[in-house]
């Protein structure tokens, strides 16, 4: 029995950040799984702990903390452990902005896709008037607004386009990086790389044309450095869903620029 | 090593960049930039990726080494690492944890609303050939955007709600409180830069918040921020707008 647990689902995008920073740094926490395609944020039970319903959320000792990334400072600052940030100031100030950038920018158009192809179809068949209670409950409007695009499939070909260009935008922006450092936002494994893996784990999956060994060596080389981290394959195994399963293309020794299967 | 700070006028993100240069103690040369014009565009670093790219939309920008370095709250982070002043962010790891959510939703919520209010009451262009030069192309559809005039119902309304939530937020927040985070913070600093200009758009969401206003009063006494306020050239900053950071596009 840990006094840190862990509320998340599955190692990606935002659940994957602490649930990777807390094992990076050897905490050791209760894991507590919370099924996205299940609505179980939107429980009492979770609402509970969280009453906005967002994922993830860490509770340490009686406090309870959210919002991903601002969780991952807490984490490498409150306990002992290999240090994820930087000594650096400027370095630390380059991971801050490639979290952002990820977070606000970048990440909710991967996740608009990811939505559209993934979490809508896998929901879509669940009774209509089940979905429609638990969209209800959802306690966040903007959420909900979110949640009902995935549902019915009401993201408009307007903004999925954007999503993709935006997604073409920062795999260039990503290799540049990566071309000119060996991890994202120094010369170091940080916090930086953490949330980068959890966006882009499987991106010569998602996007295999603009994603691979011919065209983005410098990603497809950190990809796999981070891979190969013991934590990284510890934490992918606590995966359930064949989303994150996706995460073995990484074994692949090359890439090449035919769309894989 | 040395630091040049390319700023607008003090109201919004360089608002922040300004008081926490002068809180920390931090030497650099500041050179004044109309952001409100584009001619952050201009600067050699502005093709760079975290120039070009800042999620902040139209901000200040601290150059060292040739390095260019945007948004206004890790910027502050970093003034508060370098600067032997006083400190702008509390020691322990919660309270941390605390100041960087609340920024971190004051950005996504709070910032876009502002700007866009701004920009609605106080409406800024830039010429064709500046906008070429804007390297972001939702940024340039920003200032497109601004220059056929924002006027939705719809965008005014949602934001003027989001002024208020804040407001609201801020009222509870210094319920027996000095500043937002019990210490002066990069919290205070980063709220007052969005917000100072909201009071004479949105007067009715300050009525009967007399907290927030002391609050209001106590940032601008610290000498750092009447010294911010000072390099103004323009007799009303807070009526200074920029497209700003853009309004969350999963709703």
């Amino acid at each position: 029995m840990s006094d840190v647990t862990l509320y998340h689902w599955e190692p990606n995008a935002n659940s994957g950040k602490p649930m990777l920073a807390l094992m990076e740094k050897g905490v050791a926490f209760d894991s507590h799984y919370l099924d996205l395609l299940n609505f179980d944020q939107h429980k009492p039970d979770y609402l509970a702990v969280n009453p906005q319903g967002t994922i993830p959320a860490m509770r340490h000792g009686s406090r309870v903390l959210t919002e991903s990334t601002a969780i991952m400072e807490y984490v490498d600052e409150a306990f002992a452990g290999p240090p994820l940030m930087p000594q650096d100031p400027r370095d630390r100030w380059r991971v801050r902005w490639w979290m952002k950038f990820m977070d606000q920018w970048l990440g909710p158009s991967f996740s608009m896709i990811g939505w559209n192809v993934f979490v809508g179809p896998a929901v879509r068949s669940k009774d209509p008037e089940e979905l429609k209670t638990a969209v209800e409950r959802i306690p966040l409007p903007e959420r909900r607004t979110a949640w009902r695009k995935a549902i019915y499939g009401l993201f408009s070909e307007e903004e999925l386009k954007e999503s993709q260009r935006r997604v073409a935008v920062g795999i260039r922006m990503l290799e540049e990086a990566l071309g000119r450092r060996e991890w994202l936002a120094s010369d170091r494994f940080s916090l930086a790389d953490i949330n980068g893996f959890n966006l882009g784990y499987a991106l010569p999956l998602s996007q295999p044309k603009l994603s691979n060994d011919e065209m983005t060596p410098n990603i497809l080389r950190w990809l796999r450095a981070i891979y190969a981290r013991p934590m990284t394959k510890a934490c992918w195994a606590m995966g359930r869903t064949p989303m994150v399963k996706r995460v073995a293309i990484l074994e692949q020794q090359y890439i090449g620029k035919e769309p894989v299967t | 090593m040395s630091m040049t700070v390319y700023h607008g006028e003090p109201n919004g993100p360089s608002f922040t960049v300004l008081a926490a240069l002068f809180e920390t103690g931090v030497d650099a040369a500041m050179v004044h930039i109309d952001l409100a014009q584009g001619q952050r565009h201009e600067l050699p670093c502005a093709q760079q990726a975290e120039v070009a790219m800042s999620v902040e939309g139209e901000g200040p920008v601290v150059v060292m080494d040739e390095e260019g370095m945007t948004d206004s709250v890790f910027i502050a982070c970093y003034l508060d690492e370098v600067g032997k002043g006083g400190k702008l962010r509390p020691k322990d790891p919660y309270a941390r944890w605390e100041m960087m959510t609340w920024c971190r939703q004051l950005i996504e919520r709070t910032a876009p609303a502002a700007a866009y209010l701004g920009l609605s009451a106080h409406p800024r262009t830039v010429d064709a050939a500046t906008l070429a030069k804007i390297g972001s192309v939702d940024l340039r559809a920003r200032w497109q955007n601004a220059a056929a005039g924002l006027s939705a119902e719809d965008r005014l309304a949602d934001s003027k709600m989001k002024i208020a939530q804040a407001i609201n937020k801020i009222e509870a927040q210094l319920d027996g409180r000095e500043w937002l985070m019990g210490e002066f913070s990069i919290a205070d600093l980063e709220s007052y830069a969005w917000l100072a200009g909201m009071v004479e758009l949105l007067p009715s969401a300050f009525a009967e918040r007399p907290r927030t206003a002391d609050w209001m009063q106590r940032v601008r006494m610290r000498p750092a921020v009447a010294k911010a306020l000072s390099l103004a050239r323009q007799p009303a900053p807070a009526a200074s707008w920029a497209p700003g950071p853009e309004i969350n596009r999963w709703g």
